[in-house]
């Protein structure tokens, strides 16, 4: 079975991690879990590339970080939260738009064999 | 969990101190910790578990771009491809470790037996049993055996020399692997060293308390196992350690002595504190055997730790 490839899936990485967010407010490994449970195991996303990807999105605005203090339902572990801002779901939006077209596009590439 | 924590540390060690890099680390340790837990909780054993988060970690590369720290990845990166290291695996390392065991009996035997063949001559003096020619020739046999060993070891460390003159290097799993053996060594090293010390200290004891001819020799026996105890100790984690040293700080897997491998600051400095032990025992010896003053003489030892300390904090590099 072929496996995902990092470098197609690279540019759609902060698209994935603010679908998430838009739920709710999480942090790097409960992230990590639901990437890989709602892809059914096929992405497995490195630590090193979660972490790039949320300096880089605070830095552009998109999401904020937090330390949550530890509560009843956490492991009693001080964490780093993210949650998305106002900004963070606008370019979601048009991240989303913008695969819808790359989606198109490829398609009529592809042939079915 | 320790195995994570060293191999973030290494991923790491060349990275600047700065409050970025230092969160990435937090933030990472964090990630590898839960995952970790959580696979160790759904029954996974350890080793499983360390394996799959290291494997799932990523790269540094990728965290080079969003720390602002391109150049000293490059760095890293460049001066691993300009420095051809030959890898040393684990089977090398390990067949290594046990030809300096065999090297280790070897050497210490041979300086045990050049002592003790004083012992011959000294027998046959008092002794009416012994005749001289044998005494003679008995400590003339000793000698020899002890050349032999010499040569022989000098002959089957030959293979081993690559250690020394090429740079080499050890992945995580090997320098674990001899930590561990380090570490579990540690007593038994103790015990020989402090056993080899205190029958150098106190060779002069039987003589001063027997008077009896035949005590001298019981003096070169005590020494001559002393030092035996010494020298065998020494070398097996002196072995140990060089492959520990392997690695340095432009090896990208990070470097695993621990410390142990201090630079001088100046070539003097570095010849002088390599031959600093081995002289300090010339001086015991001579200055003991030549003044008979054993019940006092020891105090060197006491003295040239503390100098040895205080040249090595005086020379040493900033590192």
């Amino acid at each position: 079975m072929s496996q995902i490839s990092s470098d197609v899936i690279r540019g759609y990485n902060d698209t994935i991690i603010l679908y998430i967010l838009m739920e709710a407010p999480s942090y790097g490994y409960e992230i990590s879990k639901k990437i890989k449970g709602i892809s059914d195991e096929k992405y497995v996303i490195k630590e090193t590339t979660l972490y790039s990807a949320f300096t880089r999105m605070e830095k552009n605005g998109y999401i904020e970080s937090f330390v949550a203090e530890p509560d009843s339902s956490g492991n009693g572990k001080k964490r780093t939260y993210y949650r998305i801002t106002d900004r963070g779901k606008e370019y979601y939006k048009t991240k989303c738009e913008e695969w819808e077209i790359t989606k198109e596009v490829i398609q009529k590439f592809i042939r079915g064999e | 969990m320790e195995t994570i924590r060293n191999y973030l540390e290494t991923m790491f060690a060349n990275m600047p101190n700065t409050p970025e890099v230092k969160r990435a680390k937090d933030e990472l340790l964090q990630m590898m910790e839960d995952k970790y837990n959580e696979l160790i909780a759904e029954g996974v054993n350890e080793n499983a578990a360390v394996g799959t988060v290291i494997s799932e970690f990523g790269n540094l590369d990728e965290l080079a771009e969003s720390l602002g720290l391109e150049k000293e990845v490059d760095e890293v990166n460049n001066r691993q491809e300009n420095v051809n290291r030959r890898f040393v695996s684990m089977d090398e390392v390990k067949a290594y470790l046990s030809h300096m065991t065999k090297s280790a009996i070897f050497v210490s035997v041979g300086v045990m037996l050049c002592i003790i063949s004083v012992i011959f001559p000294i027998i046959g003096d008092i002794s009416s049993v012994v005749s001289e020619g044998l005494s003679v020739g008995l400590m003339f046999l000793s000698i020899a055996i002890a050349v032999g060993l010499f040569v022989f070891n000098g002959i089957i460390s030959g293979e081993w020399t690559y250690l020394r003159r090429e740079p080499c290097q050890i992945d995580m799993a090997t320098a674990e692997y001899v930590k561990d053996r380090l570490r579990n060594f540690r007593p038994i090293s103790a015990i020989l060293l402090s056993v080899g010390v205190l029958l150098c200290a106190f060779c002069w004891v039987p003589v001063a308390a027997i008077q009896n001819e035949y005590m001298t020799v019981s003096l070169f026996l005590m020494v001559g196992f002393g030092v035996m105890l010494i020298i065998y100790s020494s070398m097996i984690s002196k072995g140990m350690a060089r492959i520990l040293g392997l690695n340095d700080t432009t090896t990208i897997s990070g470097t695993y002595s621990d410390g142990a491998n201090v630079e001088y600051t100046s070539k003097t400095a570095e010849v002088i504190m390599s031959v600093y032990w081995p002289t300090i025992t010339c001086i015991y010896l001579c200055v003991s055997f030549l003044t008979f003053a054993w019940y006092i003489t020891w105090i060197i030892w006491p003295i040239a730790a503390v100098l040895h300390k205080i040249f090595g904090t005086a020379w040493a590099k900033e590192v």
